[in-house]
């Protein structure tokens, strides 16, 4: 295989191979070994998650119930998610799940990590305190906030102290707050995550941009904009990438949490997803919600991406 | 790891299947393998059993047992309905299963993933003296045996005796009596009902089955599961007329709770009733469980012939078993009198031996008096997912917990959930 | 050169922090520590406490009920251990081979490199319900279902991508002379990889480690589609069949939870340092 696959490389150096020479580029050919480092991970990656894959797309052209034969019914399942009112509602919240865990996951764990960027007294126990939650499986966070939403529970029983009773409600019963209720919950964990990976984006700026700037007499916040954040580029694609990972494939907690009640109000893409291809062993309809799953997750990629190229371009 | 020699290809014939559907070479979607023969003796038993006392009661049973050595696997239950196709097709599955009997079951039998366990119901078999309900619920659709049941529990609506004696309160007769309790419980500051369909919806469904089967008859009420009726009929919005009637009685806070939880207000006076399965005895503290009654949900129609919910749990054994034998002699022995015997009072739930051999009078009161009620009922069903599918529940659970939210909408409510049962029984 | 120039503004800043910081962060770490802390008191009261005076109480006394019933029957002991094999067996092999595929990528001129490097992220994108029905499937057929080695497998070749994005952009930011003068010394490509590549990644390497604890060590879902045998089950599945037996004991439910998510505290403390200095992903190149 690896002899095969050296074949294209091999042919390339009559143009390529000279261009590279000529740039001085100290690596211009490949060698054997190189192309094992990448292709046995590549092959692993490709065998346990591809393959699969391939799988289960492929049943989402067919009605199947787990056993015996797949049944083809073309593009019967799409149709069907199209005038799927609980589809329509999970899709929903599925942005406002991006938009929300996102963003303010994002917003706050950069806001942090500015705040606690230089050492200090107590800093690295605010940081570590920040970052704790992410060590809780998004299962047992959602158990955790479960207990906490309960209607005796703490935030309740907080309210009542407060003297705010009419805010007290049932949280994750109420379908105008559940979403939200599993969505703070999910921010918690998330923030120190991001939070911990800008700290490391921003110890890699250059502050003798940022001194000089100041010195030019630019504010805070301009300083922040124009100087650091372009150094941030790095980080951001992180972020961004992992943003999207984390929030289109949600599902611990929510399950954990509501599994997508009251009345699917709290249903996401990847629950639904869940409850059509095992509760109901509809594995067919199932298959097909993953495809728009993965459709969105690679259009969001790809707009980034894109987008970042022509950034490095210009 | 052999896996590069591997990947290529698999790749390929995977993305094939993908632009040529009928052309599934892969490893989904395609019949079950035959079980591979071996010769291991050793047996599984795999179960969803998650309550903490049925749970050790049926660890101790099966160390009992005296055969091949066996491994028992207790998984939670969402997790083993999801995984249970996968069990079963599996080349080497799990000998022996926990599950219930109906449509599941028997959809596995029809795609010939079920042991025959015909011998066990055979004379001389475990099961040869099970009534003939028993019988035919475990019987397949080509006349096999295929299900070997353990135990069964009757649904009612449980309360503490203590408590109606101190709010000076009987048991109703009928179904004016029991809107009148309400009423009067409700009035001294008491929930007279309490429920958990929080992250166990499906427990919305117990009160909707009985107000059908006490308005409509079992005839109906099984005939609507099986999609012969419409959700949008006259009959439906009767029953959820009543339903409608009943959900101010509720505990709010039953929208928060699960099945267990929901005993908590009744712990502590706080609610009166609950209508659930006999199981939940065990959820209560010890010192309590004597305390506890029971009275069937009252009659609404006369001439509507009485019907009782008992949900029948028991086992069947993969058809790919390695060792059908030893397979055959675990279900056997859980199927035995004694074995039933000692998991029943283990367990500390109230659920019923499904062998008449046990012997039932060293029982509690409050489980004879189970006994006696479904011995006297002229029709007995499951439970709306048992009688229906798992599909058709999940819509139940929505359409259920929206309507307790808001009752007022009955002919909504029926449209929605017959469009999304529509989609159910089309698929 | 960051750290050459960063003491002193450092020292400057800290002096000019403003005193209204710790006014704001200690009440809010403290609100943000609530729900860990109020867990630990659930864990610490006894059933009675909590079914009479409610969930939202403070602890009347303290008791360790809690505890002994989650540890009681020694499944969430040897799940435990269960769960540190797979776990560093699968942080070893992700890590190992993808800064492999990280190296080839980031320093060679592999043709469609970029391409290759966004489909082995893309797998990261895939939800991973829908692969559990073909991964099971494909697990039986290899012989290896329901043991740990599944598992381990299963979980790099999730992780991979995600890895090996992650040290691509570190490694991409490594100043090329480094190279060039290992090629000068005559190095071949396994030992720069191996004596300046990776002693290089060790901050990156050392942050991935922690993340790739916490989430592999949390793993439920994968660990349910490829065993059976609950001898093999991981802490996060003992969790769950904890759940199911006492939703009702919330002190046994909290217990357990602590109980399982002391592991990847104590890893995260461990690897803290690297951690927050750890993640440069190539932002100074």
């Amino acid at each position: 295989m690896t002899t095969m696959q050296r074949a294209p490389a091999g042919a390339a150096p009559s143009t390529r191979g000279t261009r590279d020479r000529r740039r001085g580029g100290p690596l211009r050919r490949v060698p054997l070994l190189v192309w094992m480092f990448l292709l046995v991970p590549l092959a692993v990656e490709l065998f346990w998650v591809f393959w699969p894959a391939m799988n289960s797309f492929s049943l989402s052209f067919t009605s199947w119930k787990g056993v015996g034969a797949a049944k083809p019914v073309g593009l019967e399942n799409y149709q069907r998610l199209a005038a799927d009112p609980i589809f329509h509602t999970a899709l929903r919240n599925n942005v406002i799940w991006v938009v929300g865990f996102g963003g303010l996951s994002v917003v706050g764990g950069l806001a942090l990590a500015v705040a606690l960027n230089r050492p200090g007294r107590g800093v690295g126990f605010y940081r570590s305190a920040i970052y704790l939650p992410m060590v809780i499986s998004l299962a047992v966070t959602g158990l955790f906030w479960r207990v906490m939403y309960q209607p005796d529970g703490p935030i309740d029983a907080g309210l009542g102290v407060l003297g705010l009773d009419w805010l007290q409600r049932q949280w994750l019963a109420d379908p105008d707050t559940a979403l939200y209720a599993v969505l703070i919950a999910a921010v918690w964990r998330q923030v120190g995550y991001i939070m911990v990976l800008y700290l490391a984006g921003l110890k890699g700026t250059d502050p003798t941009l940022e001194e000089a700037a100041a010195v030019d007499g630019a504010n805070a916040w301009q300083r922040f904009w124009r100087i650091v954040m372009p150094q941030l580029r790095g980080v951001n694609t992180v972020v961004f990438a992992v943003t999207v990972i984390d929030s289109l494939r949600t599902f611990d907690i929510v399950w954990a949490m509501t599994r997508g009640g009251p009345y699917n109000t709290t249903q996401l893409l990847s629950t639904y997803m869940f409850q059509q291809a095992f509760t109901v062993v509809n594995l067919g309809y199932g298959s097909a919600i993953a495809v728009v799953i993965f459709l969105l997750a690679i259009a969001f990629i790809i707009t980034y991406l894109a987008r970042q190229a022509r950034a490095e371009e210009s | 790891m052999s896996t590069p020699p591997f990947s290529r290809r698999s790749f390929l014939l995977g993305a094939a299947s993908l632009t040529t559907v009928p052309l599934l070479a892969s490893c989904v979607g395609t019949g079950a393998d035959g079980g591979a023969g071996g010769g291991t003796t050793a047996l599984t038993l795999q179960s969803w059993i998650q309550d903490a006392g049925p749970k050790a009661a049926l660890e101790s049973v099966v160390a009992a047992f005296d055969g091949p050595p066996v491994t028992l696997n207790s998984v939670a239950t969402e997790q083993f309905r999801a995984q249970l196709s996968t069990y079963l097709t599996s080349a080497t599955p799990p000998d022996v299963l926990g599950w219930y009997a109906g449509s599941v079951a028997n959809s596995y039998a029809d795609e010939g993933l079920l042991l025959d366990v015909s011998d066990l119901w055979a004379p001389g078999g475990a099961c040869a003296n099970f009534s003939d309900a028993l019988r035919a619920l475990s019987t397949g659709a080509d006349g096999k045996a295929i299900f070997v049941p353990q135990n069964y529990y009757w649904w009612s609506i449980f309360y503490k005796k203590s408590a109606f004696q101190q709010w000076g309160v009987q048991p109703p007769k009928t179904w004016d009596e029991f809107i009148a309790l309400c009423d009067t419980l409700k009035a001294r500051g008491i929930h007279p009902l309490t429920n958990g369909i929080g992250s166990t919806a499906w427990m919305s469904a117990g009160w909707f089955d009985y107000l059908n089967l006490r308005i409509n008859g079992a005839g109906y009420h099984r005939e609507l599961l099986a999609g012969k009726h419409s959700f949008e009929d006259p009959q439906v919005t009767a029953v959820l007329e009543q339903y409608a009637r009943l959900v101010p009685y509720f505990h709010p806070n039953q929208t928060s709770w699960d099945a267990q939880q929901a005993v908590t207000p009744m712990v502590n006076n706080e609610a009166a009733m609950y209508l659930v399965g006999a199981f939940c005895t065990e959820y209560f503290p010890a010192d309590q469980r004597d305390d506890l009654d029971f009275f069937s949900v009252p009659t609404i129609d006369p001439s509507v012939p009485s019907a009782e919910e008992a949900p029948t749990d028991g086992f069947f054994a993969a058809a790919g078993s390695q060792n059908p034998e030893g397979a055959k002699q675990l279900l056997s022995y859980l199927a035995s009198a004694p074995a039933q015997q000692s998991f029943i009072e283990k367990s500390g739930s109230s659920n019923l031996p499904t062998s008449p051999d046990v012997d039932t009078s060293t029982f509690s009161p409050l489980v004879q008096k189970g006994i006696t009620l479904l011995n006297e009922t002229a029709e007995i069903t499951q439970f709306f997912n048992r009688d229906s599918s798992d599909a058709l529940q999940t819509t139940a659970d929505a359409a259920l917990t929206q309507f307790i939210a808001n009752p007022s909408d009955i002919r909504g409510t029926q449209r929605q959930w017959q469009q999304a049962a529509q989609q159910v029984f089309s698929s | 050169m960051v750290t050459a120039t960063s003491t002193s503004p450092a020292r400057r800043n800290h002096a000019s922090r403003s005193p209204w910081f710790h006014v704001v962060m200690v009440p809010f770490t403290i609100l943000w520590l609530a729900p860990i802390l109020f867990v630990v008191l659930v864990a610490l009261r006894n059933f009675d406490d909590i079914a009479a005076r409610g969930l939202g109480a403070l602890p009347a006394s303290l008791s360790l009920d809690g505890f002994a019933g989650a540890l009681a029957d020694g499944r969430v002991g040897r799940a435990l251990v269960n769960s540190a094999i797979v776990t560093v067996f699968t942080v070893v092999a992700s890590l190992a081979l993808a800064s492999a595929a990280a190296y080839a990528l980031s320093r060679f001129h592999v043709p469609l490199r970029r391409t290759i490097l966004l489909v082995m992220l893309a797998g990261n994108l895939l939800p991973p319900q829908i692969l559990l029905i073909p991964v099971s499937r494909i697990t039986q057929d290899l012989g290896i279902y329901d043991t740990l080695t599944a598992l381990v497998i299963v979980q790099v070749g999730f992780g991979l991508g995600f890895y090996t994005f992650v040290l691509h952009g570190f490694m991409r930011s490594l100043p090329g002379e480094i190279f060039e003068a290992a090629l000068l010394d005559g190095s071949g490509p396994a030992r720069t990889f191996w004596s300046i590549v990776l002693p290089l990644c060790r901050p990156a390497l050392a942050a991935l480690t922690a993340l790739a604890t916490t989430w592999i060590f949390n793993d439920l879902i994968w660990a349910m589609t490829v065993l059976r045998t609950e001898a093999q089950f991981p802490v996060t599945a003992a969790l769950l069949n904890l759940q199911g037996g006492f939703s009702n004991s919330w002190n046994v439910i909290a217990a357990g939870s602590l109980v399982a998510a002391v592991p990847t505290a104590i890893v995260f403390f461990v690897f803290q340092k690297q951690f927050v200095s750890g993640l440069l992903v190539g932002s100074n190149k």
